[in-house]
């Protein structure tokens, strides 16, 4: 079976005056899948998702989006799209129920359909029964909103702009938990800045710094690309010494200690350690109370990618 | 139903369920009832407040054109003012608020969302003009005895076309102009260049600019001829509607 792309990107780039929020992304987006789009505040997130939207034009470059140009596709791309901005806007003298139905007339929904996807929505969006007009709604009412607009459609592709950024924990368990529900049949493609989100429900995931993509592909490759493995251990004496002993050995690249006293090593060969740092321990003749490996999490990725040049 | 149909269906539903029901109308329907009472006792009220100052000076008697006048003044100033003011955010409203993203990421062009707009409010406009006018005929009838409609509602349709040539306006201006009182001053401001423009009387005779003098002449009674300014001014209002679809699709929001 033959994969196609949701969004592909081609050299994109999107300068603003001398500043280039986007520069030359490539970037591929399987149908079906859920995209991690990750970069700290100010990466491009935003600009990126306002062209694949049609919102912003690029400065050069390309978006195809579920195989159309968007530069050119119109109403065609945009039926087939539920998209979700950082800080939805409403018109405030509506209720939810007429945001969801004029949303749903835009994209030629109506009757039975209409009445039926609209009081599913509004109970996925927790706004069933509410009557009071959207200006009176708290940003979490007014972002679960948006989500439920964005799937009025039955979207084949679902951008979502930092869509967790304004719920409680159990609005945003409850987002995540739907994002998941959408596997296979939904592409979704969600930025944001909290790594614990995609690490969560993504399959595939791109880290933007600066306008760039610095790293892009499947999380697990992704770690198994730039992470780099560790084990952390702890004694219960002469720590200096043991520390000192693993640092000769060839499969340790790095020996830390952290401020409780644990010794981090970090290591390119996780099982030589396992094996021979508790040969270590005997021979100082002091005990082990900790041995933990494993690989680092996206956290770290991302660390290492951006946080370094942290501005 | 299309995404055209449906956005303008929002924009009339906007209308009936905010401050949009009440100001223009308010300022048209205060005009429309006070209009015709000041014509009619304008004599018996400055007479009674100054007869000792008029000397020799007689006012004359009113008439029914005396109303017809009052209500084109109106429309010609305070309500062309507060229809500039109101419309400096048509489109730059929905930018600011977000809204217009919303409404742009689903099957609506912008195209159709800067038409739909013009459409509708211009549509409202003329409903709020002619009852307004209907208002004025029948106030006039009441209180002079005598309302031929002839003078009244030539001037009053006229103006309509003067109205919409500003929504137009408006249109485009909202478009270029991110600050709703960034644009209204743009719309003043052409409004006052028109107004000087008109006072050339081969430009006003063949171009938008003699709308703004025609409606009072209309109303007085006079013989004017109202072809080229309003073929001009119904095809410029097109034009600028035009242009502010076309600048819209190519801005980035």
């Amino acid at each position: 079976m033959t994969i196609t792309a949701a969004i592909r990107t081609t050299a994109l780039t999107k300068a603003y005056g001398q500043k280039r929020a986007l520069d030359a992304v490539d970037l591929t987006v399987d149908e079906g899948s859920i995209f991690g789009f990750l970069g700290p505040n100010g990466a491009g997130k935003t600009t990126m998702l306002r062209l694949i939207t049609g919102l912003a034009r690029p400065t050069s470059g390309s978006v195809h989006v579920l195989g159309h140009d968007v530069a050119t596709a119109g109403n065609a791309v945009r039926a087939d799209l539920g998209f979700l901005p950082d800080v939805p806007g409403f018109y405030d003298w509506m209720t939810a129920d007429d945001f969801l139905r004029f949303a749903g007339g835009l994209f030629g929904i109506g009757g039975a359909v209409l009445d039926e996807r609209v009081a599913m929505l509004l109970d996925l969006a927790g706004l069933a029964g509410v009557r009071t007009a959207i200006g009176g709604y708290s940003r979490g009412m007014k972002q679960r909103l948006g989500v439920a607009q964005a799937l009025v459609n039955a979207p084949r592709l679902l951008l979502l702009d930092e869509p967790t950024s304004a719920l409680d924990p159990m609005g945003r368990k409850e987002l995540l938990d739907m994002i998941a529900s959408l596997r296979g049949r939904t592409t979704v493609f969600f930025s944001t800045h909290i790594l614990g989100d995609v690490e969560r429900v993504c399959d595939s995931v791109a880290i933007l710094d600066r306008g760039r993509v610095v790293a892009h592909g499947p999380i697990g490759e992704l770690k198994a690309r730039y992470g780099v493995q560790k084990v952390v251990l702890e004694v219960t004496g002469a720590a200096d010494e043991v520390a000192a002993r693993i640092a000769t050995r060839p499969w340790a690249t790095e020996v830390t200690r952290e401020s409780g006293g644990a010794i981090v090593v970090t290591v390119t060969d996780v099982d030589a350690a396992r094996r021979e740092i508790p040969a270590m321990v005997v021979a100082q003749g002091t005990g082990m109370s900790r041995l933990d490996a494993g690989e680092m999490g996206l956290e770290e990725v991302f660390v290492e990618l951006v946080g370094g040049e942290q501005r | 139903m299309s995404g055209f149909a449906v956005f303008a269906g929002k924009e009339a539903r906007e209308i009936r369920r905010t401050w949009r029901l009440f100001v223009l109308p308010g300022i048209l329907a205060f005009f429309a009832v006070t209009g015709p009472l000041t014509a009619r006792y304008t004599k018996e009220i400055v007479g009674a407040l100054a007869s000792d100052q008029l000397g020799q000076f007689q006012i004359p008697d009113p008439t029914y054109l005396d109303s017809y006048a009052q209500w084109v003044k109106n429309l010609s100033q305070i309500a062309l003012f507060a229809l500039i003011i109101i419309y400096g955010g048509i489109v730059s409203a929905e930018r600011r608020s977000g809204t217009a993203v919303l409404v742009l990421t689903k099957p609506v062009s912008r195209t159709a969302f800067v038409i739909a707009k013009a459409t509708v409010h211009s549509a409202f406009l003329a409903v709020v003009v002619l009852i307004g006018t209907l208002v004025t005929w029948g106030l006039t009838a009441a209180l002079f005895g005598t309302a031929p409609g002839a003078e009244l509602w030539s001037s009053a349709l006229v103006w309509l076309v003067y109205g919409v040539l500003f929504v137009a306006l408006m249109t485009l201006l909202s478009v270029l102009i991110r600050s709703s009182a960034g644009a209204a001053g743009a719309g003043l401001g052409m409004f006052a260049l028109v107004s000087i423009a008109s006072l050339w009387r081969p430009f006003a005779e063949y171009s938008p600019a003699g709308l703004t003098s025609l409606p009072t002449s209309l109303a007085a009674g006079k013989d004017a001829a109202v072809l080229w300014p309003v073929l001009t001014g119904v095809l410029l209002a097109l034009a600028l509607v035009w242009a502010a679809a076309s600048v819209f699709r190519r801005q980035d929001l």
